[in-house]
C-alpha cells in the first residue's frame, strides 16, 4: 500500500512528457486549419491569432514545449470560435428585439 | 495549461450570464423592417421612459445625468471644432481637376447626411457617406482617404454638421437585395462573436445605459447620430468604421477591414432603426 502511494505521488510530480518538434508542428497545423475555417465563417478571435503567432515564434526558436502549448491553446480557441459560429447561425434570432 | 484551456471553454458561457441579452423568445423567420423599427424604438422608449425620443441622438448622455453634466461643460469648447474647420476647408477646396465634393452629392453635399447610408440598386450594395466621399475622390483622380480617422472624419464632421437636427431618413427600396442587406446587418447586430461571446446587442440593447467598467453603454437607438466623434479614449476623431473595429476588438474578435460589406450592412440596419432620430454629429464621447 505504502509503495503504491509513493508511486502515485511520483507520478503526480513527474513533469509532462516533453513535446517533440513533430508534436508541435502537428498541433500547429491543426490549429492553422481550424483558424482558416473560423475565418471562412467570419469569426476569427484575437487570442487565437495571438496564440498562433506565439506558437510559430516558439517553433522557430526550437522551443518545442512552448510551441506545443501555444498551438494547443490556439486549437482550442479556434474550435470554440467555430462552435460559436454554428450556434449563432440560428441562435441570433432569439435575441432580436420585438 | 489545463486551467487555461478550461477558462477558454468556460469564458463564453460565463459571458452569457454576465451580460443580459435582449428579449429571448423564438423569432419568426420573416423580414419586416418597419415592424422591426417600431419594436426597436419602442424597446428603448419603454426602457428609458423619461428620455425624449430625439434625445437618443446624444447616446449615453441621454440616459446618465452625471455624464450629461460633464458633457455640457465639455461642449463649452467642443473638442471636434478643429476637425470641423479642417473638414470645411477640405470640402470647399477644389481637386486637381477643379471639381469639388459638392459636384458629387445631391444639394451640393449640404444637409444630406441623414439620408446615408442608402442602398444602390444598380450595384446592389449599401453606400455609406464615407464610401461616397472616397468614390467622389477617385472619380476625380484623387487618392481615397483612410476610413477610420484623419481627414475622412473631418469631412464627415463638416457634412454632418450641415445636417444637424434633420431626422434620419433611411430608405429600404422594394428590392430583395436591399432587404437582404438589411437582414444581414440585423443578423450582424444580434450575433454573438469573439472570445467574450458578445453581440452588438449585448451592450447596446440588453445592457444599454448600464456601466461597463468606466463607460456607460449607449442605447442602440440613435447610436450613429453623433458620428463622427471625438473620443477622449482615442484622443482624436473617429468615424463609424473606427467605432465598429474597436468594438470588435473589445469583444476579442478580429475586426473586419473598414467599409467591409458586413460593416456597411450593419450601418444600414442601425441607421434604419434610428429613422426619425435627429443627426447630432459631430459629437464627443468619453
Amino acid at each position: 500500500m505504502k509503495c503504491m502511494m509513493i508511486a502515485g505521488c511520483l507520478l503526480l510530480v513527474q513533469p509532462a512528457m516533453a513535446a517533440t518538434q513533430q508534436d508541435a508542428e502537428g498541433t500547429l497545423a491543426k490549429a492553422v486549419s481550424a483558424e482558416a475555417e473560423a475565418d471562412r465563417l467570419g469569426n476569427r478571435w484575437v487570442p487565437t491569432e495571438t496564440a498562433l503567432k506565439a506558437a510559430q515564434t516558439a517553433l522557430a526558436a526550437q522551443k518545442w514545449n512552448e510551441a506545443q502549448d501555444q498551438a494547443a491553446e490556439a486549437l482550442a480557441l479556434a474550435l470554440r470560435s467555430i462552435e460559436q459560429s454554428h450556434e449563432q447561425a440560428t441562435a441570433w434570432r432569439d435575441a432580436v428585439v420585438r | 495549461m489545463i486551467v487555461r484551456l478550461a477558462l477558454i471553454v468556460l469564458a463564453p458561457v460565463l459571458a452569457v450570464f454576465a451580460v443580459a441579452g435582449a428579449t429571448a423568445a423564438t423569432a419568426p423567420d420573416t423580414s419586416d423592417p418597419l415592424a422591426d423599427q417600431r419594436a426597436f424604438q419602442a424597446y428603448f422608449t419603454d426602457k428609458f421612459p423619461d428620455v425624449k425620443k430625439s434625445d437618443f441622438a446624444n447616446g449615453p448622455y441621454a440616459v446618465n445625468a452625471g455624464m450629461r453634466k460633464q458633457w455640457e461643460e465639455i461642449m463649452a469648447f467642443p473638442p471636434y471644432d478643429f476637425a470641423l474647420d479642417e473638414g470645411r476647408t477640405a470640402f470647399e477646396t477644389p481637386f486637381a481637376n477643379g471639381r469639388t465634393y459638392a459636384d458629387c452629392f445631391p444639394n451640393g453635399g449640404i444637409g444630406i447626411r441623414q439620408n446615408y447610408p442608402y442602398f444602390d440598386t444598380k450595384t446592389a450594395q449599401v453606400v455609406t457617406l464615407d464610401g461616397a466621399i472616397n468614390a467622389c475622390r477617385t472619380a476625380h483622380g484623387e487618392k481615397p482617404l483612410p476610413y477610420s480617422t484623419g481627414m475622412m472624419a473631418s469631412i464627415t464632421a463638416f457634412m454632418s454638421e450641415t445636417s444637424r437636427d434633420k431626422p434620419f431618413n433611411i430608405v429600404i427600396p422594394d428590392d430583395p437585395k436591399a432587404k437582404a442587406a438589411y437582414e444581414a446587418g440585423k443578423q450582424f447586430f444580434y450575433t454573438r462573436r469573439g472570445q467574450l461571446n458578445f453581440s452588438c446587442a449585448s451592450c447596446h440593447a440588453g445592457a444599454a445605459g448600464a456601466r461597463m467598467r468606466g463607460d456607460v453603454l449607449a442605447p442602440g437607438l440613435g447610436i450613429l447620430a453623433a458620428f463622427p466623434i471625438y473620443r477622449s479614449d482615442w484622443g482624436s476623431m473617429g468615424t463609424i468604421d473606427r467605432r465598429f473595429t474597436t468594438c470588435s476588438a473589445q469583444m476579442r474578435s478580429v475586426p473586419l477591414p473598414p467599409q467591409a460589406e458586413a460593416y456597411r450592412n450593419l450601418e444600414y440596419f442601425l441607421a434604419y432603426m434610428s429613422n426619425g432620430i435627429p443627426i447630432s454629429g459631430p459629437g464627443t464621447r468619453p
